[in-house]
């Protein structure tokens, strides 16, 4: 999972890596601070970058980073861009920065699924359009800190000399954080070069939510921003997923399995349907209790765009005769689902499932076909728009 | 390893006196997988779904012979169940964990690499050769011989393939979970070549999802093989939201890496058929093959 900016530039700090002054902006009324004689004082000299802290890349290109030469400037940039929705994500932090200069370059340390190692890329420019073109460079290298800068070595030999140690002792800090946080990914773009040193100017860090248990600084950065990382926190603190995918969405999913999960998404909007959201409940990990059944359909009734629930549980091993009077509880005590539930169920105790769920719930659609409850959930949701 | 995987196979379940281990070695046996016994840490159970229970994967291997271990351990406990396994000498395993660490993958990944063994995993509910042996819990009810090589990132949605298939009177010669971890075993690329030779296999189905770069690897090494045989592929998540996993580890979209669009154009380009919906894939596997 991707940290926002300011959190990996926090980590970045914590290894030594050098980021710019700056300061983190979540209430909107910092645009009445207009300068260091009222208060608030931005960090250092201008000019400042705003930047709008959402877990995804491409926010320049987005309209999500601003340069602002005066003080004005960048409280009016705040202002604009706290509550916005950049790229799917609304934004509840922006970072103000201290400009910085120098030479552009590209660094990331990451880990290469195929070799079981990292991988080390290294860019003689930086900047927005780094990720699509061709000139990077990278190499694979063993995981230890040690291995990363023999290879860096390689990567920078074309680099001024002066600098080389300076790229050098980052990428070495990179690694060790890669290492010692578990990281997925480090990758600072751009990475500022100069005489003095290097910058990161900006910072992509990808964590690894399944190593949370044994690394208590990520634990505490993912829960000091329960909004921010609100699907992370909701994974950790219930056991399975829920991800929510459009807050206007018509259609709730109550569903097992991440891959039919994410495919009826597709399948879902490829009819001209709005999916509420992602989930894998894992039936598997009920243990005769409706809490999960119960928790979800709290989450998707909360949303009025509500239309329609699809159930969809694959048994193979989970027995749906128990499934089935746990989804019959959950849908009783969920006084606030008010919507038809279609529930797609197949596999072991299919049958015993229809019965039960036709005896305490007889106008609920139940059935073995996916293309049956996928059509009827849109004839739901379309007599329901009109 | 994997094509000669059969009935005659002897398997060992690590963990077999949890509750999964207990559940689903009672179950792979059901199917007519040769489990010959399992371990445990529990020194008071001679005796679990019907095998005999021993202490540690040496002392298994050494009175059965097994050379193929199903691991039945939590995620942050599969490292060490697997250097377990390998030290003792199997030549195969399978993790069914959902959630191993990212960095405890590569360090699997390299003990299996050193050993010269097989890896099937993480989050993956094993592999079959249906009629033959079923390695994990990929459900009966979708599993029977024919025509058709799966691998899949997801379980549930090759759940799906494999049922319709059935449904449709065709089946599947080997079936792979790759699983939804970013840092796994067996990868697609790795399968392809396995699929290509053996006889049983007439065609391919790879079910993949966005996130990684698997799918774009094994397009690449489509293009290199000759002796083709047909590649029918459907991924997940065109609408997967940027910068947030969904529910697999491995399905993380950033930026254009990993996106349907590159895996679709890749594939395509080396002459896989990909599908957008099920039915489609489905259907024209079915027509194709029959």
């Amino acid at each position: 999972m991707l940290l926002i900016e300011t959190d990996g530039k926090a980590l970045l700090a914590e290894h030594g890596v050098a980021v710019p002054r700056a300061m983190a902006a979540t209430d909107p009324t910092i645009g009445d601070i207009r300068d260091k004689a009222q208060g608030v004082s931005l960090p250092g000299d201008g000019p400042w970058m705003v930047k709008a802290q959402v877990p995804v890349g491409g926010r320049g290109k987005a309209g999500g980073v601003v340069r602002c030469d005066t003080p004005q400037e960048a409280s009016a940039a705040v202002r604009r861009l706290l509550g916005q929705r950049l790229k799917g994500h609304r934004v509840d932090v922006c970072l103000i920065e201290q400009s910085v200069t120098g030479v552009e370059r590209y660094l990331a340390v990451m880990v290469d699924p195929a070799s079981y190692g990292l991988r080390v890329i290294y860019g003689a420019q930086g900047g927005v359009d780094v990720e699509q073109s061709a000139i990077t460079q990278s190499r694979l290298s063993p995981p230890h800190p040690a291995g990363v800068a023999e290879t860096l070595a390689e990567l920078i030999a074309i680099e001024p000399e002066h600098w080389r140690s300076h790229i050098m002792a980052t990428g070495r800090r990179l690694a060790d954080l890669v290492l010692q946080r578990e990281l997925a990914l480090a990758e600072i773009n751009p990475l500022f070069v100069s005489d003095d040193g290097c910058v990161a100017g900006d910072a992509k860090l990808v964590v690894d939510l399944s190593a949370v248990e044994r690394q208590p600084r990520i634990a505490a950065l993912l829960e000091a921003r329960s909004q921010t990382y609100v699907d992370a926190n909701r994974k950790l603190a219930e056991g399975f997923d829920y991800v929510e995918i459009d807050p206007d969405g018509e259609i709730g999913l109550v569903t097992t399995g991440a891959g039919l999960s994410m495919m009826l998404i597709d399948e879902l909007a490829a009819r001209g349907l709005k999916p509420l959201n992602f989930c894998d409940i894992r039936t598997g990990q009920m243990r005769g209790s409706p809490a999960r059944v119960m928790r979800v359909l709290e989450w998707i009734t909360a949303r009025p765009s509500l239309r329609a629930v699809l159930v969809s549980v694959f048994a193979g091993i989970t027995d749906l005769g128990e499934f089935g009077t746990l989804l019959a509880t959950g849908v009783d005590q969920t006084p606030a689902l008010r919507v038809p539930v279609v529930a797609r169920l197949v596999g072991r105790g299919a049958t015993e499932a229809q019965r039960i769920l036709a005896d305490r719930h007889p106008g609920m659609l139940v059935t073995e076909d996916l293309e049956e409850a996928l059509s009827s959930v849109a004839a739901i949701a379309g007599k329901s728009r009109a | 390893m994997i094509t000669s995987l059969s009935r005659d196979t002897p398997v060992i379940v690590q963990g077999i006196t949890g509750r999964m281990g207990r559940t689903h070695a009672t179950l792979m046996r059901a199917y007519g997988t040769n489990i010959v016994g399992g371990t445990s840490s529990r020194t008071d159970t001679k005796e679990a779904a019907g095998v005999p229970v021993f202490a540690n994967c040496r002392a298994a291997v050494l009175a059965t012979g097994a050379v193929v271990s199903v691991a039945m351990a939590p995620p942050l406990e599969t490292l060490g169940a697997v250097e377990e396994a390998l030290a003792a000498g199997i030549r195969l395993i399978v993790t069914v964990a959902e959630g191993i660490p990212l960095h405890d993958a590569m360090r699997i990944g390299r003990a299996v690499r050193r050993a010269g063994a097989t890896w099937i995993g993480g989050s993956t509910p094993g592999l079959a050769i249906p009629g033959e042996i079923k390695l994990g819990f990929l459900p009966d009810v979708c599993l029977r011989p024919g025509p058709f090589g799966i691998m899949s990132k997801s379980g549930t949605l090759s759940y799906e393939c494999g049922y319709r298939l059935v449904q449709a009177g065709l089946g599947q010669s080997i079936w792979v979970g790759v699983g939804g971890d970013q840092v796994k075993g067996v990868r697609f690329a790795d399968l392809l070549p396995v699929f290509f030779s053996d006889p049983r296999t007439h065609a391919i189905i790879l079910v993949g999802e966005v996130g990684g770069n698997e799918e774009e690897e094994c397009a690449a090494l489509l293009r290199r093989l000759s002796g083709r045989k047909p590649v029918y592929a459907l991924i997940a998540g065109r609408e997967a939201k940027e910068g947030v996993s969904m529910g697999h580890a491995g399905a993380l979209v950033l930026g254009e890496a990993g996106s349907l669009a590159s895996k679709t154009q890749c594939l395509t380009a080396a002459g896989a058929r990909v599908f957008g919906s099920i039915e489609s894939l489905i259907e024209t596997c079915v027509r194709d093959l029959t």
